[in-house]
């Protein structure tokens, strides 16, 4: 009880205000933009752009100026070039997000290097420290997330349809090559402006893990944007939380709990959840028919009695024994069952 | 005989007491070449409304470029496209166009676990028509559930879209190239991945389709059967045309012998 009231006694300090602002903030905002960066696949390139921020933030720490210019301007660069050939199809992606994030990592060695010192800004860029964020920085979060969330939901519906099928996305006139960078600049800003409270290591798992466990609970995508908001603040609120009174580093924190989340999603999903104990996948079928048979109102191909369960297909083991394939009436087989 | 003629005559077999009709898609001159490949050449097509077009030829020979050309999803070296009369190489016209025609690229597999349903889907096949940040309305959803009544998936229409088998998931995407009544539709390979009897389930939807509304339907299809059967035009393809025509003539079956098995 008396932590609780430890950590709200803290808000009359104004650091655990904008703290508290910020970790809500980054967890909307990253949790919201996320859901598109999973379904549209671009996890690695996400994570290449936090690191070319990070060489950004260190540039900024030798020159001896405000990190935040920097930050945008390397991520922005890196994100725009690996969507340029990607664009171009001029190789693998993984190759070029590969030499990319190498390269700006080697940027980052080379700026600490010069500076001589291994100062504790550096330290507070890589890592993150929530309780440090000024006035500047959150003004600055709060311009940006709301920028940023007026683009993504103005271009919701199009980046759903690119998500899903660009090409068809395309030829339907969405202008897919220019929403593709725009989706990339907003992803980029997003990780710029999270940086300082997250650091740059963990800022992109505030961006996926959410939306991967709201992936394991729905089929609808408003759904699933929602519920990675809500996992997202949930696990930046509460990581604020436990740091403060437990004195833990805060991005490692709110990132432990958001894979929790994860990791409960995950087993949980009723996506995954197997079927009930006496029944088993068809094993005949299985293989080759990866979902409920064209015609299964009646008399279906498939030769053996199963039933069918959302995706799978499933028939009871006591039809196990005989592998002779016969003809059946699924009417029929519901009242036996 | 050149392309114009033999459409023409098509076309007055099929109502000769109207006028002569302008043609719905005027396809001159097209060449369209992959970085230094040239994929298809001296390209000359006219297609005119409510013709049933069935386009064959091997793997490789330009079916899918030939499409794409059409509805500016590649551009071409040289030639002009007009589609009801408009000019598409000029980028303005494109997108109003784009309104009016569905297309359908070969399949591609779709994850299981997406989060999509049917309807959602279906819903994508509006989207032009909707601006930004507004999303569908009541009367956009009823023209879902009549495209998926079309294809006799009404009541699949809250199902993931992963979960559905292939042959339904491909009419998923028929119902999304007529969700929004486009006078053109353009399939491209409908049934390749799919087995005979979802096929030819696929093909008879087509076929109902065509005689119910007054689309005009360009199918590439490997399914010479079904286009000896169906098509009111049949186009053989190698890189360029090879031969078009009444696909109920005997030198239809002549030139497929000649292109597929030389
Ligand atoms: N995006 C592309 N880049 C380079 N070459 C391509 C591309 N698409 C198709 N091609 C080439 O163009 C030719 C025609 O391809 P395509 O139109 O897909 O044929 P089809 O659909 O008849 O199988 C093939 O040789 C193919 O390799
Ligand atoms: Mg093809």
């Amino acid at each position: 009880m008396s932590i609780l009231l430890e950590f709200f006694q803290a808000f009359q300090y104004p650091f655990m205000q904008r703290a508290f602002v910020s970790a809500f903030v980054i967890g909307v905002v990253c949790s919201i933009i996320g859901v598109f960066v999973l379904l549209r696949g671009l996890i690695f390139l996400g994570q290449a752009i936090a690191h070319s921020a990070f060489a950004g933030a260190a540039l900024a720490i030798l020159l001896g100026i405000d990190p935040i210019l920097t930050i945008i301007g390397f991520s922005v660069v890196s994100a725009v070039g690996i969507g340029y050939v990607n664009q171009k199809k001029l190789m693998n992606s993984e190759v070029i997000i590969g030499i990319v994030f190498a390269f700006f990592m080697a940027l980052a060695i080379l700026f600490i290097g010069l500076h001589g010192e291994y100062s504790s800004d550096i330290n507070s860029i890589l890592f993150g420290n929530i309780l440090l964020v000024d006035l500047a920085d959150m003004l600055l979060l709060i311009v940006f997330s709301f920028v940023i969330l007026l683009i993504v939901f103005a271009i919701k519906k199009e980046l759903y349809f690119m998500t899903f099928n660009s090409q068809q996305a395309q030829v339907s006139g969405v202008p897919v090559k220019f929403l593709s960078y725009l989706f990339l600049i907003a992803v980029s800003l997003t990780i710029s402006v999270s940086l300082k409270a997250i650091g740059a290591i963990l800022v992109f798992a505030m961006i996926v893990t959410p939306a991967a466990a709201a992936y394991q609970w729905t089929f609808k995508i408003n759904t699933m944007i929602i519920l990675s908001a809500i996992f997202g603040v949930f696990s930046a609120v509460f990581g604020l939380f436990f740091s403060y009174i437990l004195d833990l580093p805060s991005g490692s924190t709110i990132v432990i709990l958001i894979t929790l989340i994860f990791v409960i999603s995950f087993l949980a999903s009723p996506k995954r959840r197997s079927a009930k104990k006496d029944l088993l996948e068809c094993p005949f079928c299985k293989d080759y028919l990866p979902g409920p048979c064209d015609e299964c109102d009646g008399d279906c191909d498939l030769g053996i009695p199963h039933t069918h369960e959302d995706d799978r297909i499933i028939i009871s083991t006591k039809h196990l024994p005989d592998k002779e394939p016969t003809t059946h009436n699924h009417m029929e087989e519901e009242t036996k069952q | 005989m050149t392309s114009k003629e033999i459409s023409k005559m098509n076309n007055s077999s099929v109502d000769s007491s109207n006028k002569p009709q302008k043609p719905i898609i005027c396809i001159h001159d097209v060449v369209v070449a992959y970085q230094s490949n040239v994929a298809i050449f001296d390209i000359n097509l006219d297609i005119y409304r409510n013709e049933f077009v069935g386009i064959c030829g091997p793997n490789g020979s330009g079916k899918s470029t030939l499409l794409k050309s059409i509805i500016g999803a590649v551009d071409p070296l040289k030639g002009t496209v007009k589609i009801l009369g408009e000019d598409i190489l000029k980028k303005g016209n494109l997108h109003g166009l784009r309104k009016k025609f569905g297309y359908l690229p070969q399949m591609s597999e779709i994850d299981r676990n997406f989060p999509a349903l049917v309807k959602d889907v279906v819903g994508m096949g509006l989207y032009s028509t909707v601006g930004l940040f507004r999303t569908l309305n009541k009367n956009d959803s009823e023209r879902i559930d009549r495209a998926l009544e079309i294809v006799e998936l009404d009541q699949f229409k809250d199902r993931p879209i992963g979960h559905l088998s292939g042959g339904q998931q491909q009419k998923v995407m028929i119902a999304r190239g007529i969700v929004n009544d486009p006078e053109i539709l353009f399939l491209d390979e409908p049934t390749s991945a799919l087995d005979f009897k979802v096929a030819r389930n696929i093909m008879s939807l087509i076929r109902k389709i065509h005689e119910e509304t007054e689309l005009t339907i360009i199918l590439v299809s490997h399914d010479i059967d079904f286009i000896r059967n169906n098509c009111s035009r049949a186009v053989c393809m190698n890189r360029r045309i090879v031969w078009e025509g009444n696909p109920k003539d005997k030198e239809f079956d002549e030139v497929i012998n000649r292109v597929f098995l030389k």
